[in-house]
């Protein structure tokens, strides 16, 4: 029992405390800044100017840069930081890449992407549609593709089909966000619409933004574009489709049913739990932000209201 | 000449907040970077303060305790900084909505506790106030762990899927809590009865 401890002890301490807060500190530099600097700047050689041809050809509409619409992703696959999938693209493998349609359907099978598209790249459709995620920030994307009836359509579905669920890819060697033990999402990750919704003309079949196919970060090499909806019912990395009589899962409704419904629809009224919904920050360009007010169905009322008759409660 | 360079640590994180804003050097979304980042160096600096006393104790090194006044207001600048950035940016000044968000949105309102908790610590830590309050001032003061638990409560609400972050900081909050039971357990001694029977406390 020593009631003093002798002045040594104490230089060694003031050497252990120091150490530790060096130690705290470059810790969290690391982890914070560090990983995030270094692989940013791996990849800025991809996207060597921030307005670049791309941008130019959309001059005439507001369209988000292509840099800020590939730069700014939730695709959780990747990692939950908006940085983490333009990170991770460059290793990610867009080929060979098949999908494959099976439950209630006529002609079930495994098709290749470049099949799918039905025309080479460069011929498909381009269309301008608003984004809107389900955390309040808003861009205008150019997507190329093709309506996803037409695809469906082709498969011939059963009459007893009323459902169409998408399940993206698994591939935790290279999507460090499904190999993450932090993660409470379930993978792989599911949606689903009903077969109205699936086959209506704005649901888009996408192969590509800016007319660029080779964009993981974005959902390549084939995800949906359904733009009256939040962001997430857009599947993403699409592997397989099959029709279904029930109602299918969906990754983020169940998760926290209370915060994503299974629809997802654009209602302004209908607040997240954690935020409004009623105006939303859109995103330009890199650091051109604007704040504005959210539209029913994202604007798209027109042309989808008649799918959710009654009480827009029913479909949140 | 040390005390400078405790400013100046204490303000790089927020020059460098500042000048990547102005040069638009803070990404796609600079209005997010700068929320969450004044956000995560507010905790940090809270963090420090809690631990600099105990650290001055065991190391007996009294120069880290005179560090706890500038560290603990440039936690609270961090503090009101981060609700500016959200007023600013998510909110755009409309003040009834920052109402109404604080009514709805509980992670808001615990965030928004923790700011109004620490606005008396920051008031009353000059050397007037230390003399007036006396021993009430210590008191005040361990008003500081209420403000670190809510930071916690208040980062852990805003997670949507991955909790390493989060749930890392609340890891520390509760390694820091234990630390200070186990400080305060010291100093009071044990209850009088067991006293006798105990192994008296050594000095550290």
């Amino acid at each position: 029992m020593t009631k003093t401890t002798d002045p040594i002890t104490y230089q060694r301490r003031r050497l252990v405390v120091a150490t530790l807060g060096v130690a705290a500190l470059s810790t969290f530099g690391y982890l914070r800044y560090g990983s995030r600097q270094t692989k940013s700047i791996s990849t800025a050689g991809a996207s060597t100017s921030r307005t670049n041809d791309a941008d130019a050809r959309y001059s005439q509409v507001a369209v988000t840069t292509k840099h800020a619409a590939t730069h700014y992703n939730n695709a959780y696959e990747f990692g939950w930081n908006k940085t983490d999938p333009a990170r991770h693209a460059a290793s990610f493998h867009l080929r060979p890449w098949t999908v494959t349609f099976d439950g209630l359907v006529e002609r079930p099978g495994t098709f290749d992407v470049d099949q799918l598209m039905g025309l080479p790249f460069s011929q498909l459709e381009e269309r301008i549609y608003d984004f809107r995620c389900v955390e309040a920030w808003s861009m205008v994307i150019p997507y190329n593709g093709r309506p996803l009836a037409e695809i469906l359509k082709s498969m011939q579905p059963l009459s007893g089909a009323r459902y169409v669920a998408f399940t993206s890819l698994y591939r935790p060697e290279e999507m460090p966000g499904q190999a993450s033990p932090f993660s409470t999402l379930e993978w792989p990750y599911v949606e689903a619409l009903t077969i109205e919704e699936a086959m209506h003309p704005l649901t888009f079949a996408t192969f590509g933004v800016y007319g660029d196919p080779e964009l993981p970060q974005n959902g390549m090499p084939f995800r949906i574009t359904v733009p009256w909806k939040y962001g997430f019912k857009s599947a993403k990395f699409i592997t397989r489709i099959s029709f279904t009589a029930d109602r299918p899962p969906a990754t983020w409704h169940q998760e926290t049913p209370a915060e994503y419904g299974w629809y997802s629809n654009v209602y302004p009224d209908i607040s997240h739990p954690r935020w409004s919904q009623a105006s939303e920050r859109r995103i330009l360009g890199e650091g051109q932000i604007e704040r504005i007010p959210t539209r029913p169905y994202n604007g798209y009322g027109e042309a989808v209201a008649h799918l959710y008759p009654g009480d827009p409660q029913q479909y949140w | 000449m040390s005390r400078l360079l405790l400013h100046f640590g204490c303000a790089l994180p927020g020059c460098y907040l500042a000048a990547g804003y102005l040069q638009g050097k803070l990404g796609v979304d600079p209005e997010k970077t700068i929320i969450w980042e004044t956000g995560i160096w507010a905790f940090n600096l809270l963090i420090l303060v809690v631990l600099l006393p105990r650290a001055a104790r065991w190391a007996r090194w009294p120069m880290l305790v005179q560090c706890r006044r500038a560290v603990g207001l440039w936690a609270f600048t961090y503090v009101t900084g981060h609700l500016l950035a959200f007023i600013t940016f998510l909110l755009g000044w409309d003040i009834f909505r920052l109402g109404e968000e604080l009514l709805k949105r509980s992670y808001i309102l615990v965030g928004f506790i923790a700011w109004i908790t620490l606005m008396p610590l920051a008031i009353t830590s000059t050397k007037r106030w230390v003399q007036r309050l006396g021993p009430g001032w210590k008191r005040l003061h361990q008003g500081v762990y209420i403000a670190v638990v809510l930071a916690a409560v208040h980062y852990l609400m805003t997670v949507r899927s991955d909790y390493a972050w989060a749930g890392s900081y609340a890891m520390v909050v509760i390694l820091i809590l234990a630390l200070r039971f186990a400080m305060w357990r010291q100093t009071r001694g044990p209850a009088p009865l067991s006293a006798a029977t105990r192994k008296p406390a050594t000095t550290d």
